[in-house]
């Protein structure tokens, strides 16, 4: 669709990611996580905002195996799922999703 | 302003002289210097001879000659220049103005640590997978749709089988619809545009991390937008082949 010459159209431009490319996972050493993931998917009817701990999880375990860099989880949007640091645990607790 | 019929102001811009005094050609008082024009022009009779030599005759023609030149070719290389010209300020345009599709001054990677999530706003990612017809891949994705919100950064899954008994190399590129949605679709880290190699008869997970960013939910084009579809294309690479990344993304 993008080679059609539509000059009044918009057309789509592929932007590359933000962190490049993920790694293939050869040896399948985070398959059991995102079996979690998917099989919490399934049960929720697909709804992302009640797996993201399993995804969270994912992401932790490619970390652990190279393959991912490694990153500080808020960077990745998972502030809300990260422990509240010692001395505020009973302010944050219940703002958690 | 009726430029008076001097020889001075023949001589030196006779172009625009007879321009003007064309302009002027419905009133009586310049039917005398349009005549004269006109008469000009004619190939030299033998009254103009008695009046003229004909060598300055010449050199007027020669002279006027060299100015409709000099206008051309100044005209000729101002084209040109425009031309080349022309990329970098188209560029500029569609920067600033966002048509085109491209996005608008690049987004803020940053903003993936303060977004908050717009939790009113359920929009349903569908996934699709293609593959080239020349890639033996079996490519699909482990999900079909998703639910998400702007605002929060999701995990999607894909999967692609080699069959085949020798290794192949493959690359993919992905595409958002609808158009306009796409620039909101930020991936932060998939699986495109860098070349994958699957070993034979391998399978492997290939996940997608994306978000969509909360100004969607702000932009009244995309009010009536509940579904974006992400779409991915695998083609075979071959050895060593290095593709560019795509657009003008140096961000």
């Amino acid at each position: 669709m993008s080679t059609a010459m539509n000059f009044g159209t918009k057309s789509f431009r592929p932007r590359a990611p933000d962190k490049g490319s993920f790694p293939l996972d050869h040896f399948g050493e985070c398959k059991s996580f995102k079996e979690n993931f998917m099989t919490c998917l399934r049960e929720n009817r697909f709804d992302n905002s009640r797996c993201r701990l399993q995804s969270k999880e994912y992401l932790e375990c490619r970390m652990d195996n190279q393959l991912m860099a490694k990153e500080p989880l808020d960077k990745l949007g998972f502030k809300d799922l990260m422990d509240p640091p010692p001395g505020r645990q009973d302010q944050d607790s219940d703002a958690q999703v | 302003m009726l430029l008076p019929p001097s020889l001075h102001c023949r001589r030196a811009c006779p172009l625009l002289a007879g321009c003007v005094r064309t302009l002027y050609s419905g009133r009586p008082r310049a039917l005398r210097p349009l005549t004269e024009l006109l008469l000009r022009r004619r190939p030299p009779s033998r009254l103009d001879a008695r009046f003229r030599s004909r060598k300055s005759q010449e050199e007027e023609w020669r002279n006027r000659n060299r100015t409709v030149l000099t206008y051309i070719a100044a005209a000729g290389v101002g084209m040109i220049g425009l031309s080349y010209a022309s990329v970098p300020l188209y560029r500029l345009y569609c920067q600033a103005t966002g048509l085109g599709g491209t996005a608008v001054a690049g987004h803020n990677a940053d903003q993936v640590e303060t977004m908050k999530p717009v939790r009113e706003r359920v929009i349903k990612v569908t996934f699709n997978a293609d593959t080239h017809a020349s890639i033996q891949w079996n490519f699909r994705p482990q999900q079909t749709e998703i639910y998400v919100v702007p605002g929060e950064t999701a995990l999607a899954f894909y999967r692609a089988k080699n069959p085949t008994d020798k290794p192949i190399i493959g690359i993919s590129t992905y595409n958002v619809v609808p158009f306009d949605a796409g620039q909101y679709f930020n991936k932060i880290q998939c699986f495109c545009f860098e070349e994958q190699r699957l070993n034979p008869r391998e399978e492997v997970d290939m996940p997608v991390f994306f978000y969509i960013d909360p100004e969607f939910d702000d932009d009244p084009r995309m009010a009536r937008v509940d579904t974006i579809t992400l779409s991915y294309t695998f083609f075979e690479a071959k050895e060593g082949q290095q593709l560019p990344l795509p657009g003008y993304s140096h961000n």
